[in-house]
């Protein structure tokens, strides 16, 4: 079975917020929640990267440890999905969350934050695939389709990469085969080369294919 | 099924007992009518019945020295139930949607629990009140108990159901609701409603006999 | 598109097109890179990446020296750290709590606290607590009045005193039991009733927690500004400590109207229940923005509190309901046994008498209707207060 992950590549992350303009849109989701979002490390110094962040589906999900009523559940594809009609929105899956991803619609006084939202990596929720209540709760179930994550797909620079651990790897090892290959060819890291391609090599030095 | 039931047929069953009780016991006291006072009367007894109708609301000035409790928590339950009752967003909603047919502007959610909390507060302190004082145990009767513990359940499952999200929690709140909208009429709880015909009575009567009461 | 310009343009008139193009984009970086470069002289771009890759081209022997962590691995290593302090804080364009934080270490430190520690550990102190006070009971038994029930009575707690004491042992109570549902609702209430009914307990049991948790502060405020007089420590209370109240050894050890296990006892309550209502506040008011690393922390507080405050509360109930004889009385009616306050409050007892103010049991008189005196007493101490 496929295991499904995000990657984000912060080398070529140029925070245009595409990603969460994207999942916003394609979810519908309230007023106030991020799903995603575009976190900026040293912002406007040297060295500046930055990373666009969800959930990230964690094998063994820390909010689904602290959960008081056991709302998550990981499916098939391993991605950690939460059940809304358990949800009591206490806010411990926030708490524990290494990544900040659990997201209330409110965040009233006496703690009414309502039910926690987060990100599917599109796969919608327990109901029924693609039905209109699944839509409203859990937003869109691209997964259904056959489709990938809509905030991957609208990565203007392809950044974000979604899919199949597998696949996702492959892409970002012959991406960093290429780069350690720019600076076997011109002595400088390929962050200094952009201006001209490297001449020798096309970036498959020790892969296969 | 049940909650169908609940939900339905129910609620108009008690909310139908709960108007025409209402209506059948203040006609009732009306038409019991007053005795006839023979002595004539000093004055006019509306200008009096007013005055004690508004009045009223403020504490007499010994109740203040002996009972600032009692006092205090009286108050907090009755203003902060009729502030919950009727202007909380849920009640609102409510209403509108089953009774009157429009809405009207609601407490934010933060004011709506406050004042649920001073009720709470005020209810709790006045049923200990009513248990711990010699004196107010010997006066009340069952009927005080089941008024004021109906009270408090319906208060309770309201709080309960405060995340608005599960059916059942509503259900719970509105079925108890139920009970005391089909108790209230037969009870002490009347006084929501009396309190008007006795204070003006008292006030007419006073009035016409020419005290300052 | 392309298959239109394919059949629009000739294969050369698409090369002179492109060279056009070429030419351009060549002229305008003629243009641009020498002010560019200018620039970028001036700024030293650290780049520890290149001079590794320089090094292992050279084959140097030497050993490859740590860059200092700026870039790249670095700065993931940096921000994975579990060390919170060493995470660089970061921007986003996203408003929310704690958004522009990329990782929050704290939140595995308080996952395993709470899952590792607070559950079980939690749990082994409740349920230790109550298999003592049973074995407690069925080893020593209830402490009985030993000279008997005697016909005479002391007043001891007025109206509003046992008005707020029911208070805030109403609103612990349903606190305590709200709170052990969703701290161990999980791990043995799910399995019996199934998550979906669990849910249901679990939201009216946060709904009601969050709703009394503010009447706590309530009633916590009216208690202290009631008892704390009486529960200043004394001379005395070192022995009753170290005699265990009584327990060890058979003779009674002396005290005042409070002993010294129930001044420690509101001692307690004041500063764990104190910690409670803080701690408390902080986590049903997310709306003022206080970060995860705070809430964790105050959860963590919140929840040590609870425990020992709820397992202080089993002893308390033991001790005051079954575990010994006339201890109730007071609390329910307001007037305690005369033997009872000899062999407990023996100071107290002694200066009531000395004060002359033993009641019969006669003179209460049915459900409490007490006489004038402590009656006239106890007016003032209502309104006096």
């Amino acid at each position: 079975m496929a295991r499904m992950k995000f990657y984000c590549d912060a080398e070529r992350c140029i925070e245009c917020n595409g990603c969460v303009t994207a999942c916003k849109n394609v979810n519908e989701v309230p007023w106030g929640v991020n799903r995603r979002r575009v976190v900026t490390i040293r912002d406007g110094e040297p060295g500046e990267r930055s990373l666009s962040v969800a959930c990230m589906h964690c094998s063994d999900a820390p909010c689904a440890a602290v959960c008081p009523v056991d709302c998550f559940y990981t499916t098939d594809d391993g991605l950690v999905l939460h059940d809304k009609d358990i949800c009591i929105g206490c806010g411990y899956c926030f708490y524990a969350c290494p990544f900040g991803a659990p997201q209330f619609p409110a965040d009233g006084a006496f703690a009414t934050r309502g039910k926690m939202d987060k990100c599917t990596f599109c796969a919608g929720g327990p109901l029924e695939d693609n039905s209109a209540e699944e839509f409203r709760k859990y937003g869109a179930n691209r997964l259904a389709e056959g489709k990938l994550p809509l905030c991957a797909e609208m990565c203007a620079t392809k950044a974000l990469l979604a899919g199949d651990a597998d696949i996702v790897a492959d892409i970002y090892r012959k991406r960093i085969i290429n780069r350690g290959a720019s600076v076997l060819n011109r002595g400088v890291s390929y962050q200094n080369a952009t201006l001209r391609s490297p001449s020798g090599l096309s970036g498959r030095a020790t892969s296969k294919e | 099924m049940i909650g169908d039931l609940i939900d339905g047929p129910l609620w108009y069953f008690s909310a139908a007992v709960f108007l025409l009780g209402v209506l059948w016991r203040v006609f009732e006291i009306l038409r019991a009518g007053v005795a006839r006072d023979l002595a004539p009367p000093r004055a006019g007894g509306s200008a009096g019945a007013v005055r004690a109708l508004f009045s009223r609301f403020l504490p007499r000035r010994s109740l203040v020295k002996t009972g600032k409790l009692q006092l205090i928590a009286g108050y907090m339950f009755h203003l902060g139930l009729f502030a919950l009752l009727f202007f909380a967003a849920p009640h609102v909603d409510f209403l509108e949607e089953r009774v009157t047919g429009f809405g009207w502007t609601p407490l934010p959610h933060w004011a709506f629990i406050v004042a649920s909390e001073v009720a709470f507060a005020g209810l709790l302190l006045l049923l200990l009140y009513r248990l711990m004082h010699p004196v107010t145990r010997l006066l009340s009767s069952a009927d005080e108990y089941i008024g004021s513990v109906l009270v408090f359940v319906v208060m309770l499952t309201g709080c309960l159901a405060l995340a608005r999200s599960f059916e059942v929690l509503r259900l719970v709140h509105l079925f108890s609701a139920e009970l005391l909208l089909v108790y209230f009429p037969f009870s002490n709880l009347m006084h929501a409603f009396t309190f008007v015909i006795s204070r003006s009575y008292t006030g007419a009567n006073m009035a016409r006999k020419g005290v300052n009461a | 598109m392309r298959s239109m310009e394919e059949t629009r343009w000739s294969p050369a008139a698409t090369n002179c097109f492109h060279l056009f193009w070429i030419l351009l984009l060549a002229a305008s970086t003629f243009l641009v890179i020498p002010g560019g470069l200018a620039r970028a002289e001036g700024v030293e771009i650290p780049n520890p990446g290149a001079d590794l890759w320089r090094e292992v081209r050279q084959r140097d022997a030497t050993p490859v020296p740590v860059p200092a962590p700026t870039t790249g691995i670095d700065l993931w290593r940096e921000v994975r750290q579990r060390n919170a302090a060493a995470i660089p804080a970061g921007t986003t364009q996203v408003s929310g709590t704690d958004s522009a934080e990329l990782i929050n270490a704290l939140g595995d430190q308080w996952r395993r606290f709470r899952m590792e520690q607070l559950v079980p550990y939690g749990g082994y102190v409740l349920g230790g607590m109550v298999l003592f006070v049973a074995l407690f009971y069925f080893i020593r038994g209830r402490v009985p009045i030993h000279a008997g029930v005697s016909n005479k009575v002391l007043f001891r707690y007025s109206v509003y005193e046992r008005m707020i004491h029911w208070f805030i042992a109403s609103i612990f109570l349903f606190q305590a039991i709200t709170g052990i549902f969703l701290l161990f609702g999980r791990d043995f209430l799910i399995p019996v009733i199934g998550h979906g009914a669990f849910s249901l307990l679990a939201s009216a049991s946060k709904e009601g927690h969050n709703l009394f948790g503010p009447l706590f502060l309530l009633a916590l405020a009216l208690i202290f500004v009631r008892f704390v007089r009486r529960n200043i420590y004394e001379k005395g209370d070192l022995t009753w400590l170290l005699r265990g109240g009584g327990v060890i050894g058979k003779k009674h050890v002396p005290s005042n109207f409070f002993n010294m296990g129930e001044k420690s006892m509101f001692w307690l309550l004041v500063f764990a229940g104190g910690t409670l209502v803080v701690s408390g506040l902080i986590l049903i008011f997310p709306n003022f923005g206080q970060g995860r690393a705070l809430m964790g922390l105050s959860h963590a507080a919140h929840g040590i509190t609870a425990i020992v405050m709820t397992a202080v509360i089993i002893g308390h109930i033991y001790i005051g309901s079954i575990g010994m004889e006339g201890a109730l009385e007071g609390m329910k009616t307001g007037y305690c046994d005369l033997n009872w306050a000899r062999e407990h409050h023996d100071w107290w007892a002694q200066r009531c008498e000395n004060e002359d103010k033993i009641l019969s049991r006669d003179q209460v008189g049915r459900a409490g209707v007490h006489s004038p005196e402590p009656a006239a007493g106890q007016v003032v101490e209502e309104s006096g207060k």
